[in-house]
């Protein structure tokens, strides 16, 4: 709607200006504080440290472990393999949906929604969309073996003790 | 001793319970039209209804009174959730301890805890049902397109409040339906996996997880929950009330000649003739309705028949009843069945078959086809296409009616998608068996 009063000089009309320049900016400085806040809390809640166990952990001496052992340690998550003088730690968290997956005959098998893995944790059945990881194995200087469970290594790779 | 003296500390005495009373109550029980008006408004807990309501609104066939059921559901859900807070503590040493606690030493203690189960279910189901109704009457339809979002807005935060509960009896169905739940989240493209983490506060379900879940599930979650369902009720009201066809409207036949309302031109301040003149042409545009800032059929007096009731006692009679139904219900189904609750959590041993709660296990079975597909992008697009839906499909016809027949297609769409989610969590629920496998209910 048109205003019936006409500005009355020049000054009135910068004096809009002003009062539009300064709400766009107020306008701009608290949408910008809002994003602010918003990140900021995304920040705060994503931890820093976490409270649970460690990711890398030593599972003790290479005898404990005879030839073809095939070995879960559940609350670590890994299962522990042996073959000959070759050692290497699979996850059993299954690649599916996070359950823990059991040592079966063939390999392993998840029993939330039914994923098959073989030996080596290659999928072999079920909607798992990837193997399961194999982890870094290592020999502490104090003779454990030690899993590193932040660092993922190719499928087939093993340590030799 | 004048005890007839208006102001006498005696009479002052006597009439203090009256007095007490009438200053908290302001109107006695109302026996005319204005009083009825004036009960509506001056009470705290009435005023958020209008003091007049149509008599559409009313019909328990139209409404079938879901909404009021899963706000009553959720009440319920407060008063219980807050009482058990007394006892929990979000601990993964003590939580499945506090559970038998409830069970054996705490009074009321299980009675409580089932209200609250039985509760949640009965809420997920009365928020999905009242969707239900909405769409298949048309009542999403302008000008209530923003309620409908909203509406979708509270059935998800209704399904996360419900999620995260899942978590705090700290029981093996828990854990592994919250094990389950979050690595679905963690398939979502680019944040899946952040928000995994974020919601867990760890790489897997354990004891930061648990206080997390709980801050959720009795502070965040129903913060957001109550704003939006008073948004959601407030827009009721600004959105016209609800939906009702359009013969509700239409005068009888032998209506009498529609009433003009003729608006008196406002009066002219002016300092100046000069100033009066220049200002005319724009007062002429102006008009002034009635009622002018609510919407809906409601603002054209005259030219509607008045359809409408006293919201005192009609409406809160209603709702009185059907407050009274969901209590009665709840109370009942606790009395007869108790929540279940399964072994402590062991981190060694899913059970076999790990199934989530009934509305979930649709999902469920889903995600055992693709966790991306099931879990992530087909629910993603579901959620989308209700969110528009209302943009989308605007025109207006068939609204106020069940089973319209100008909304054949749109109400045959609808259903579809809920025979399959129902279809779906049948198979999930009465024909998986362990490793997911089919398997026969008989």
């Amino acid at each position: 709607m048109k205003s019936p009063v006409k500005p009355a000089n020049e000054e009135t009309g910068d004096a809009m200006t002003r009062r539009r320049a300064l709400s766009w900016m107020s306008g701009f400085g608290l949408f910008g504080s809002l994003i602010i806040t918003v990140l900021s809390n995304v920040i705060f809640i994503k931890p820093r440290a976490t409270y649970g166990q460690p990711n890398r952990f030593s599972i003790g001496k290479p005898d404990e472990f005879p030839s073809g052992a095939r070995v879960s340690l559940d609350t670590r998550r890994v299962c522990i393999v042996r073959d000959g003088d070759k050692i290497a730690a699979i996850s059993t968290t299954c690649t599916h949906l996070g359950c823990i997956v059991s040592v079966s005959e063939t390999g392993f098998a998840c029993p939330c929604h039914g994923s098959r893995y073989d030996q080596d944790g290659t999928v072999t059945g079920g909607p798992a969309p990837r193997a399961l990881p194999w982890y870094q194995v290592s020999l502490a200087p104090n003779g454990d073996i030690e899993v590193d469970k932040d660092t993922e290594i190719e499928q087939g790779t093993y340590l030799r003790v | 001793m004048s005890t007839q003296t208006k102001s006498s500390p005696w009479k002052s005495l006597v009439q203090l319970p009256e007095n007490v009373w009438r200053s908290i109550f302001r109107n006695p029980l109302p026996s005319s039209d204005l009083g009825r008006a004036q009960t509506s408004f001056t009470n705290f807990f009435l005023h958020l209804h209008p003091v007049k309501v149509h008599r559409n609104s009313l019909k328990a066939t139209f409404t079938l009174g879901l909404g009021l059921i899963s706000f009553f559901l959720f009440f319920i859900l407060v008063v219980t959730g807050i009482l058990l807070m007394f006892y929990y503590v979000p601990s993964t040493a003590q939580a499945y301890d506090r559970m038998l606690d409830l069970r054996g030493t705490v009074a009321f203690g299980i009675f409580l805890r089932n209200m609250h189960r039985w509760a949640a279910h009965g809420m997920v189901a009365a928020v999905f049902l009242h969707m239900c109704r909405v769409f298949l009457t048309g009542s999403y339809k302008p000008p209530r397109e923003f309620n409908w979002v909203l509406g979708v807005l509270l059935l998800l935060v209704t399904l996360f409040m419900s999620f995260t509960g899942y978590l705090l009896p700290w029981d093996q169905l828990a854990f592994w339906a919250i094990t389950v739940g979050t690595s679905i989240a963690s398939y979502a493209p680019l944040v899946g996996k952040d928000v995994k983490f974020i919601l867990l506060g760890d790489s897997t379900v354990g004891q930061e997880a648990l206080l997390r879940f709980y801050v959720l599930h009795v502070a965040v979650l129903p913060v957001v929950l109550t704003s939006l369902v008073a948004i959601h009720f407030w827009r009721i009201r600004k959105d016209g009330g609800l939906s009702r066809p359009e013969e509700e409207d239409a005068l009888p036949a032998d209506a009498p000649a529609k009433v003009e309302v003729v608006t008196a031109p406002a009066v002219v301040m002016a300092t100046s003739p000069a100033a009066a003149a220049a200002a005319e042409p724009v007062l002429q545009k102006r008009h002034y309705g009635i009622q002018g800032l609510v919407r809906g059929p409601f603002t054209k007096v005259g030219n509607v028949p008045d359809r409408s009731v006293f919201a005192w006692p009609n409406l809160f009679m209603a709702e009185l009843v059907v407050f009274l139904i969901t209590v009665a219900g709840v109370l009942t189904v606790s009395l007869f069945f108790n929540a279940p609750l399964e072994e402590p959590v062991n981190v060694m041993h899913p059970p076999n078959p790990a199934k989530a709660p009934w509305y979930f296990l649709g999902l469920q079975e889903q995600v055992s086809y693709s966790a991306f597909w099931g879990g992530v992008g087909i629910p993603t697009i579901e959620v989308l296409l209700l969110l528009i839906v209302p943009y989308i499909d605007r025109k207006v016809a068939g609204v106020g009616r069940w089973f319209a027949r100008e909304r054949l297609l749109a109400n045959f769409l609808f259903l579809s998608f809920v025979i399959v989610n129902v279809i779906l969590i049948i198979i999930g629920t009465f024909f998986r068996g362990p490793n997911w496998e089919f398997v026969s209910p008989w």
